[in-house]
């Protein structure tokens, strides 16, 4: 027996292991730091961590860690480096941020009241623009951030604010107090992720989060999700978040949020407009939607109005918004707070505003555009942060900046200083800031590392609540300045201690976005689409593994000998025809041509391309799928990849196509057992159907005709599963009309065309109409017919232009179903085309 | 002046489109120089929940669906339109360019005539250090802002050479600028980027422009055409001066204006996304009729 490490561990050990720990913990001097205290002593609370920690001994502390890197590749939480393809996995710092509950107080505190008065900052200048009659806010000031979006100028928010989710980044100064380095107010990424941080690092370290009664996640969600759901126009709103879509940098975070939070995931071309409303497209014709959380930056929301070279958003929307039908967080141009001009301007709209002085200080900001400021910033250049005043690149700073003046060469700060003179309205200068540390695990022990905590507000129908937690980045490098995670860094969770425990709330469910779910008529048109096409691939894969797990088979047990040669030369003729291979040269082995249709890259029809297809659909509807089945399937992508880059012997190709095909029939399971019978299982499913029910004829057309030998019959029973129940059926070897009728027609064979036939007649039936005159629609009236005309077919008669004329039809149902569901009948072709007009 | 105007666009599709949302800004702005004494937009096939209201600059916006399939659409605007515009006044009595920057950015309005609007890179404006220094070498320090302006617009009609092969709507401001040539779109850009980037405030503004028939030449029904050009501010109690650098002049009473905003991108006359697949052709009749006058 293993005994508890924990018990093992004495109390010398623990103070031994982490005096070690921190050892070489070396403080910047001049800043903060959260683990050593002014007195050179760790923190009590950080104490308290250690000590804990040190009582697992270093393997055990070190297997935790391994553990919570396991769980972030199993939970799929990715993020994408912009211009990359692959998404890279979320780079979590192994240690938490913590928080006292009263130093938490104050940075709530502070949040709230500044998204309190930037709501109204917005509300001023998009309204009456008093601050700026009144001269409090200078009118270039406004006029000059990109975010400052005019077509909402005199535009009355649904639900009253024109924010609604915003985030602070926050940074602590050299005196030990809190700052605001920035706002985020467009649309705030790093919530999701804090909620994934939390989950990974609660697990890896569950007494210790239990024990340091760590403040949970939940509520603020919940009590955010009331918020939209009180500021729509319904009672039972539609909530939907809309995505720019997979190739975004934050996704993931998209996908996991949409299905925490039980809201429709929607890209543009999911959304139409329509008499001033805004509704989802979905396979029950279009739905009204009542609320938009947007992660789509505002000029990208409406090719009519905004950037006419948007595919992101939809046409109409901002009409939508400005008749007040949709609520929107955020409004767009609620960005135009993010511009660092204003900074300089909020302590006094915070005194005009709410009669109160700002709690949170900013970051000291000069903005160039007045006189008297550009004097100073000129003056004192050398100790300055030089940054756009809009979050633009103007001259001199086009490496996107800030630039210190200190460090730039004669060159660069002549010309930037001549930019700030001719147009100071496009610079702001800011006081140098000197990021605090927090400690990081390296090399088995703790390092200082400069951090930014992100902290999240959101409007509830009572005011601003505060997610008691966030989302803080730590650099890789103790100097660093400007923190972003595509260069390198790491999150950390944020732990809040709070005094007292505190009971649970969660809004995990068991079964994720159980509104969606559980009525059919939400589906998406998009998402229905890639759910289709899913099963197919899926589907797809599964037979041409099973082709080339047959040739495989037939390769080993061969002898010389035509009759056995048969089969494997069909085999081959169909893994060409179906594009997993090219002929190859009359010398080269059957398993090199197994190999390349299970493995190659370059063959569009190889099971590893086809593979690949089912994860690029399955991952434009990843919030629909489970997480098992998220993972099962990048790990078929992963063995069919692996198998490629060796040469393996036939009974390895053999083995890895079997483990390919066990992981199929897994996600057939799957699919099968825990995924809803609602309109995506039909989806799915009708795809699988229709993609086996073609195959089947295919297998048909090549195995029973042109004089089949009995092993190429034989071949065709194994292929679709049937050999033993053929030989219960028949004493004889297998013969043509028996074989074929066991293919094609019997309809106890769960592999059979009739069998394929009749379920996708049945799920057809299920599926919504879009007229109620009780008239079927063309893909029901296809099915219906083909399944008749299959149950009352006689085998001796299919010969192969017959079975072809069946395979055509069953993609005229695909064409059929494509058309009436996914791109709302409008239009056969499979996607719309947007085009400009001038 | 009076003008009869007719504007008529037509879109052939090469497949049949199934369904356009369109916006259009075809009528004449009324107001700053002229009356809008009628205006109306035809279209086939029709137009469906159409729309009309103001946009942010001022301008009259019409928005609506079709939704009929359709292989072709025609867009016919009619308008008729009093012209009576102030004469420009003496350059050198406009206040120097340095205040007229710094008075600017003191002006205490966002409404849409504020030059605060005017002051900065827009989407198909940006400020191009090459286009700037450009147009410094007309802003000698002192000099009367529209002194500056008019030489700018004189050397852009001198510079440049008007070629409608050489650019197109896509076309970069800094590509136009670098190839020395264009249309009165690119010109109005390239002003408007040249005096921005001295911190002064410039709009587009986009219309149409009376042409006279070559002596001995009768007038050809829609040869006019869609023209461009540029607004300065020039500070109280001046306020916006509208110049046109392809024509080297003033805007007098043969221009016409429709829209005013940042750059095209604001004012494009009809803005649309199209539900199809396929190629389309665009084909622009304009025809500008002082009224009373022969032809």
């Amino acid at each position: 027996m293993i005994a508890d490490p924990q018990a093992v561990a004495i109390d010398g050990d623990i103070a031994r292991r982490i005096a070690a720990w921190i050892a070489d913990y070396a403080p910047l001097s001049g800043v903060p730091d959260e683990l050593i205290g002014p007195d050179g002593r760790p923190r009590a609370h950080w104490a308290q961590l250690l000590n804990t920690l040190a009582g697992l001994g270093q393997d055990g502390v070190e297997g935790r860690f391994a553990a919570a890197a396991r769980r972030i590749n199993d939970m799929g939480v990715t993020h994408r480096v912009h211009g990359e393809a692959q998404e890279r996995p979320w780079p979590l710092s192994r240690l938490p941020l913590l928080l006292t509950e009263n130093e938490w107080r104050e940075i709530a505190t502070g949040v709230a009241q500044r998204a309190e008065l930037l709501d109204r900052v917005l509300r001023d200048v998009y309204g009456p623009a008093s601050l700026v009659v009144d001269g409090a806010l200078p009118a270039a000031a406004v006029a000059g951030s990109p975010e400052f979006i005019r077509p909402m100028c005199g535009v009355e928010p649904a639900g009253g604010r024109w924010l609604r989710f915003f985030a602070a980044d926050l940074g602590r100064g050299p005196d030990g107090k809190w700052w605001v380095l920035g706002d985020r107010a467009q649309a705030p990424s790093g919530a999701g992720y804090a909620v994934e941080n939390r989950l990974v690092l609660a697990r890896a370290f569950p007494s210790l989060y239990r024990e340091m009664n760590v403040r949970r996640l939940a509520g603020f969600f919940r009590d955010f999700r009331a918020g939209l759901v009180a500021a729509a126009k319904r009672s039972d709103p539609r909530i939907c978040l809309m995505t720019p879509g997979p190739w975004s940098e934050t996704y993931s975070e998209h996908v996991y949020l949409a299905r925490y939070l039980g809201f429709l995931l929607l890209e543009g071309e999911d959304l139409v407009t329509g008499d001033g409303r805004l509704h989802a497209r979905t396979v029950a014709g279009p739905k009204r939607i009542d609320v938009v959380w947007r992660r789509v930056d505002s000029d990208w929301l409406d090719p009519l109005e905004a950037n006419a070279a948007s595919r992101l958003g939809a046409p109409g929307f901002y009409d939508a918004i400005r008749r007040g039908t949709v609520t929107l967080a955020n409004m767009p141009g609620a960005g135009f707070v993010e511009s660092r001009a204003l900074m300089s301007f909020l302590p006094a709209l915070s005194r005009r505003l709410l009669g109160e002085d700002l709690r949170l200080p900013n970051v000291a900001t000069w903005w160039c555009g007045q006189e008297a400021e550009r004097a100073e910033i000129l003056a004192s250049f050398d100790h300055r942060a030089i940054a756009g005043a809009f979050g633009d690149r103007p001259e001199g700073l086009e490496d996107g900046g800030p630039a210190i003046g200190a460090q730039l060469d004669d060159m660069r700060r002549t010309r930037l200083i001549r930019a700030i003179k001719t147009r100071g309205m496009d610079y702001v200068g800011q006081e140098l800031v000197q990021l605090s540390t927090t400690p990081a695990w390296r090399d088995g022990a703790l390092t200082p590392r400069p951090f930014t905590l992100r902290v999240f507000a959101a409007a509830t129908a009572e005011g601003w609540t505060i997610m008691p937690g966030g989302f803080c980045r730590v650099a890789n490098h103790l100097d660093a300045r400007a923190i972003s995670m595509g260069a390198g860094a790491q999150s950390a969770d944020v732990w809040v201690l709070g005094e007292a425990a505190e009971p649970t709330t969660t809004l995990l469910p068991n079964n994720n976005d159980v509104k969606v779910v559980r009525v059919p008529g939400n589906l998406p048109s998009r998402a229905a689409d890639n759910l289709f096409w899913m099963g197919r691939y899926l589907e797809r894969a599964e037979a041409t593994l099973r082709v080339v797990r047959l040739m495989c088979n037939r390769m080993t047990e061969s002898q010389v000998g035509s009759t056995h040669r048969q089969p494997i030369e069909r085999c081959e003729r169909l893994l060409v025809a179906w594009g997993a291979t090219a002929p190859m040269p009359g010398g080269a082995s059957g398993a090199a041509l197994a190999l390349a249709a299970a493995t190659s890259a370059e063959h569009y029809g190889s099971a590893r391309s086809i593979a690949l297809q089912a994860t690029r659909s399955a991952s434009i509807v990843r919030e629909r799928l489970s997480q098992d089945m998220w993972q099962l399937l990048t790990r078929l992508d992963a063995r069919l990849a692996r198998a490629s880059a060796r040469a393996p012997l036939e009974p390895e190709i053999l083995e890895m196509t079997e483990r390919a095909l066990h992981t199929l029939a897994a996600l057939s399971g799957l699919m099968d057992e825990n995924f809803n019978r609602v309109t995506g299982w039909v989806f799915i499913d009708l795809g699988r159907r229709v993609e086996r029910a073609i195959n089947t004829c295919r297998f048909v057309r090549h195995f029973a005709a042109d004089d089949p030998t009995i092993e190429t019959l034989d071949a065709l029973l194994e292929l679709i599963d049937s050999q033993i129940s053929y030989r219960t059926r028949y004493l004889a070897g297998a013969a043509q009309a028996p074989a074929i009728d066991m293919a094609m027609l019997d309809p106890f064979n769960p592999r059979s065309v009739a069998f394929q036939s009749r379920r996708i007649d049945s799920h057809l039936a299920a599926l919504p109409s879009l007229s109620d005159d009780g008239m079927m629609e063309p893909q029901r009236r296809l099915a219906v017919a083909l399944r008749a005309e299959l149950e009352a077919e006689d085998a001796r008669r299919l010969d192969t232009a017959r079975v072809l004329t069946i395979e055509q039809r069953l993609m005229a149902i695909a064409v059929a179903v494509a058309a009436r569901y996914f791109s709302h009948g409008s239009d056969p072709s499979p996607a719309d085309k947007r085009s400009r007009l001038a | 002046m009076i003008y009869n105007i007719r504007h008529v666009t037509t879109y052939t599709y090469e497949t049949s489109v199934a369904s356009t949302r369109c916006a259009f800004r075809l009528t004449p702005r009324d107001g700053g120089g002229q009356r809008l004494l009628a205006h109306e937009i035809e279209a086939t096939p029709a137009l469906h929940a159409a729309t009309e209201r103001l946009d942010f600059f001022g301008n009259r916006i019409i928005e609506a669906t079709i939704r009929e399939a359709h292989a072709k659409l025609i867009i016919a605007m009619t308008a008729r339109v009093e012209v009576s515009r102030e004469e420009p006044p003496a350059e050198g009595l406009t206040p120097l360019w340095e205040s007229v920057g710094r008075d600017a950015a003191d002006v205490r309005s966002l409404a849409a005539d504020s030059p605060a609007h005017a002051l900065f890179a827009s989407r198909l404006a940006p400020i191009e250090a090459p286009v700037t220094e450009y147009a410094r070498q007309s802003f000698a320090p002192g000099r009367p802002v529209l002194e500056g302006a008019a030489e700018l617009m004189r050397r852009i009609r001198a510079d440049f050479v008007y070629d409608p092969e050489a650019t197109d709507v896509a076309t970069p401001l800094a590509e136009a600028f670098a190839r020395k040539s264009g249309v009165c779109q690119d010109f109005a850009h390239i002003m408007i980027a040249g005096l921005r980037g001295l911190g002064l405030p410039a709009a587009y503004v986009s219309g149409y422009i009376r042409t006279f028939p070559a002596p001995g030449e009768i007038r050809l029904d829609g040869a006019d055409a869609s023209h461009a050009w540029v607004a300065v501010w020039c500070g109280d109690p001046f306020g916006w001066i509208q110049m046109d650098p392809t024509n080297a002049m003033y805007a007098d009473n043969n221009h016409i204006v429709v829209a005013v905003g940042r750059d095209y991108a604001d004012v494009a006359p009809i803005d649309g996304v199209i539900v199809g697949a396929g190629r389309q052709t665009l084909a622009v009749a304009v025809d500008i009729k002082p009224v009373g006058a022969p032809g």
